[in-house]
């Protein structure tokens, strides 16, 4: 059905995909299984036409083709029910539903009663109970997911995509989605899922096929499948399962020394009831796949982005941040791995871009000498070995690694209490790396203490003291002393610890 | 009845209704009091479908805006075409010789072409419509003084009569004119082209990735805009007979500020031509009320005065509408932001 072979995209410097492959029979759910940067998102983006391939064949039903847009995955019978949704939020369920081939009657009008009974149709199928004229930004987000699977149903496809779609499902939703499934599999329709959640690989798959680092590295039976098989094959370790939600070591740290105390942290759809601890001078890692809440709980830390419920402590106080800026103001610093968008200000001076968190101190209309500018960033540059050119070149004349180092050294000159950093060094060079983990770790011996979100498994254990894993909004796992060894990390990321464990074998 | 109440209070319409309705009662109390004896007679209805004849253009116009803003669009330049359309239609006939109706046919047709072009560098060279409508303001202001370095010209009396006509005594030609325009919307929202233009509008990414071709909509919609500019060029040439060949800018501007009156989403997605219709409404009815107000006040008003007062309650009535919407209320800083940056990239990680 289809064969896609040979599958390379960069994105600038970044190899997302080298010669991954892909294969799908007729009437066959093929699981599409990676841990992050695995590259399986890419690689159905390029199925449905939103992104296009660097090079390879892509061949449905043995002919050749190309997908360079929506329009032309729909005329190939390729749908794709979108993670982050494809619907449009001020038009009703049915117009979502029939969008882009709405049925016509007269003169080319819509036949508003046939659109009405296909969408209702698809809608009863996945028994969704909403009426279909409600604006689909009125609905609930495991709703709104639920719309999606319809929509991509409704162009009935030969292959059907579902991106992460049971993410955001409730367990009644995926058991209707699981049966209208195994209705299209008889129908010889071909399903590709991708999905984080190992239960349902096992409930609903017959293949899977692994991706590694943008490399097809399996591709087997499901049933010929041990499920620590596919782990090791996704993360190259094999998952130890004793890990629990509790450090056994928690005892070692002194209650004084508690800086951020973290209790019940609430995000509808993103965390739930999380509770985390910073204790002063350590490196504090948080892991797991992507998406799975870490960052929101950062910005929520940071007063980036609102909390329901839940309570933080910061240096024994109960802090409500109306703003970042509060927070910067109480001695926290944020280093975003996303350099470009909130980091770097790249037409400005080295100089001007070491000093930019110095800035938020001192009065509004202080005077600021360029002297004092200039001093500062010397310093900085001293101390944290960053290469640049010159001061008065623009922060985008250097290259990634450097360009992070920058963001680090301003916010370390500033020796914050607690520096919040969200995946530092994605795209940063090795040799970056290394300075960047050098400079932090000389931070924490002068009693800082270091939030570090990472999606590289090696990487965190290498840094962090303690490592809270997240996996679907909640902590699944702590490790600490002994226990931080990749195998435990990865059966933590894949949710296969005490309660979530019991979930995936069902 | 509440049913009926309930739906009109959900539409988008509603805030533009509610203007639409303070403007015209602001307008006939004014009557009222400034011509007490003939207030019930006929020569009230005359002086208001007086409106409509010399708006009609305005009207039309902001038509033809909303077209474009719907889809997160704004064209600037909307106003120098209507003028483009105005003195080609008085100037084709004198250069060629060729009959009225062929002339004005031709002037459809250019009209047409015309944004058809603008649509085109917006959608396929990714140009932001913005910028795209500020360049082309001085590339068909150009056009037009070419055609036309002053204003004048000859158009026959019979248009204008024609064009005066009260039809059965109570409707003005360019009431029809309107009429038949929006029942051409009111067809046009039946097919699926409207409904691609309002999921471009809602979220481009998302409607391309549903298969719709963006861009060829885009430029289909700029086309039907274009039309909607000519038929207003065309009015404009009927109701003052002359050629003028900048008079129209300004419409640009008004139109885009109707269509946000009228509860048009700038972000696009959101808004029915009712919208723009109450829209435009209410910002002509209070340009025609404040200079009533201030003839009633003791002292001498230039229209500089006239001018600043009804903007003034203008820019008020916009506030209002982007603080009363909850929807205006967020849409309208990402739909600024989709004016300066552009459509959304394709290629996406």
């Amino acid at each position: 059905m289809l064969k896609m072979t040979d599958i390379s995209k960069n994105f600038d410097a970044v190899k997302a995909l080298s010669h991954a492959s892909l294969s799908v029979k007729p009437g066959e759910i093929m699981a599409l299984l990676g841990s992050n940067g695995s590259g399986k998102s890419t690689m159905v983006k390029i199925l449905s036409g939103l992104v296009n391939p660097s090079g390879g064949t892509i061949e449905i039903e043995g002919k050749a083709v190309q997908i360079r847009s929506g329009a032309d995955a729909r005329r190939l019978g390729v749908a794709m029910a979108y993670q982050d949704l494809s619907l449009v939020p001020a038009m009703s369920v049915v117009d979502n539903i029939t969008l882009g081939m709405e049925p016509t009657g007269r003169f080319g009008r819509i036949d508003k009663k046939a659109a009405r009974e296909k969408a209702e149709k698809y809608l009863r199928l996945l028994k969704v109970d909403v009426d279909p004229a409600t604006l689909v930004q009125y609905l609930m987000p495991s709703t709104q997911s639920m719309v999606e699977i319809a929509k991509a149903m409704a162009t009935e496809p030969k292959l059907l995509i579902l991106d992460e779609a049971t993410a955001s499902l409730h367990s009644d939703e995926v058991d209707a989605l699981f049966e209208v499934l195994k209705v299209l599999k008889e129908k010889g329709t071909s399903v590709i899922i991708v999905t984080h959640r190992m239960g349902e690989i096992f409930r609903i798959c017959d293949r899977c096929t692994i991706l590694k680092g943008g490399e097809t590295v399996a591709c087997g039976e499901i049933k010929d499948m041990e499920l620590d098989d596919i782990v090791f094959h996704m993360t190259g370790k094999r998952p130890d399962h004793s890990v629990t939600e509790e450090a056994a070591q928690d005892h070692l740290y002194k209650e004084e020394d508690l800086l951020l105390d973290v209790k019940g942290i609430c995000i509808p759809g993103k965390l739930d009831q999380v509770d985390f601890k910073t204790y002063r001078g350590e490196i504090v890692g948080i892991g797991g796949l992507d998406g799975q809440g870490q960052a929101e709980f950062i910005r929520a830390v940071l007063a980036d982005g609102k909390y329901t419920e839940g309570l933080i402590r910061f240096k024994g106080r109960e802090v409500h941040y109306r703003s970042t800026a509060d927070a910067v103001a109480d001695n926290m610093g944020f280093i975003s791995g996303d350099r470009a968008r909130e980091s770097i200000f790249p037409i400005r001076s080295v100089a001007e871009n070491l000093f930019a968190a110095k800035a938020t101190k001192g009065g509004l209309f202080a005077p600021l000498s360029a002297r004092t500018i200039q001093e500062f960033a010397n310093k900085a540059i001293k101390d944290y070995g960053i290469v640049a050119g010159s001061t008065s070149h623009p922060a985008s004349s250097l290259s990634g690694g450097n360009q992070q180092k920058l963001v680090v050294g301003r916010w370390i000159a500033l020796s914050p209490d607690l520096l919040l950093l969200d995946d530092p060094t994605k795209g940063v060079d090795i040799h970056s790396r290394h300075e960047i983990h050098e400079i932090l770790r000389q931070c924490v011996k002068n009693g800082m203490s270091i939030i570090y979100v990472s999606s590289d498994n090696e990487e965190l254990l290498e840094i962090s003291d303690r490592v809270y894993v997240f996996y679907e909004g909640k902590i699944s796992g702590q490790l600490a002393g002994e226990d931080r060894t990749e195998e435990k990390l990865v059966a933590a990321m894949m949710g296969l610890t005490g309660s979530a464990e019991k979930g995936a074998k069902e | 009845m509440r049913e009926a109440f309930k739906r009109i209070k959900k539409s988008p319409a509603y805030s533009g209704l509610i203007l639409f309705l303070a403007a015209l009662a602001l307008y006939f109390a004014l009557q009222l009091i400034q011509d007490p004896e003939s207030f019930f007679t006929f020569k009230t209805y005359r002086s208001f479908a007086g409106l409509f004849k010399n708006y009609a253009p305005l009207i039309l116009v902001t038509m033809g805006q909303a077209l474009l803003m719907l889809m997160g669009i704004i064209d600037i330049s909307i106003g120098v075409q209507l003028s483009f359309a105005n003195v080609l239609a008085v100037m084709l006939p004198e250069w060629t010789g060729m009959p009225i109706a062929a002339a004005w046919a031709l002037t459809l047709c250019a009209s047409v072409l015309l944004n058809t072009i603008n649509g085109l560098v917006v959608s396929y060279l990714r140009i932001p419509p913005l910028l795209a409508g500020y360049a082309m303001i001085y590339i068909v202001k150009g056009i037009n003084l070419a055609i036309r370095s002053a204003p004048g010209g000859k158009v026959p009396a019979e248009i204008n009569l024609f064009y005066d006509k009260m039809w059965g005594g109570v409707l003005p030609t360019s009431v029809i004119i309107i009429t038949l325009c929006y029942l051409g919307w009111a067809f046009l929202v039946r097919t699926p082209l409207m409904k691609h233009v309002y999921a471009i509008g809602g979220n481009e990414r998302n409607a391309f990735a549903t298969g719709i071709d963006s861009a060829r909509t885009k430029v289909k919609m700029y086309a039907l805009a274009g039309l909607l500019t000519g038929i207003g060029g065309l009015c404009y040439t009927a109701a003052y007979s002359t050629g003028n060949p900048i008079t129209g800018e300004i419409y640009g501007l008004q139109s885009i500020s109707a269509c946000i009156l009228g509860g048009i989403s700038l972000a696009g997605g959101w808004g029915t031509m009712s919208c723009a219709l109450f829209g435009i409404g209410f910002q002509v009815l209070i340009q025609t009320a404040v200079p009533r107000i201030f003839s009633m006040l003791p002292g001498n008003y230039n229209t500089y005065w006239h001018n600043l007062a009804s903007d003034a309650i203008i820019l008020i009535g916009l506030i209002g509408t982007i603080f009363a919407v909850k929807a205006q209320r967020t849409t309208l800083v990402t739909g600024l932001k989709k004016q300066v940056k552009g459509g959304g990239a394709k290629d996406e990680r």
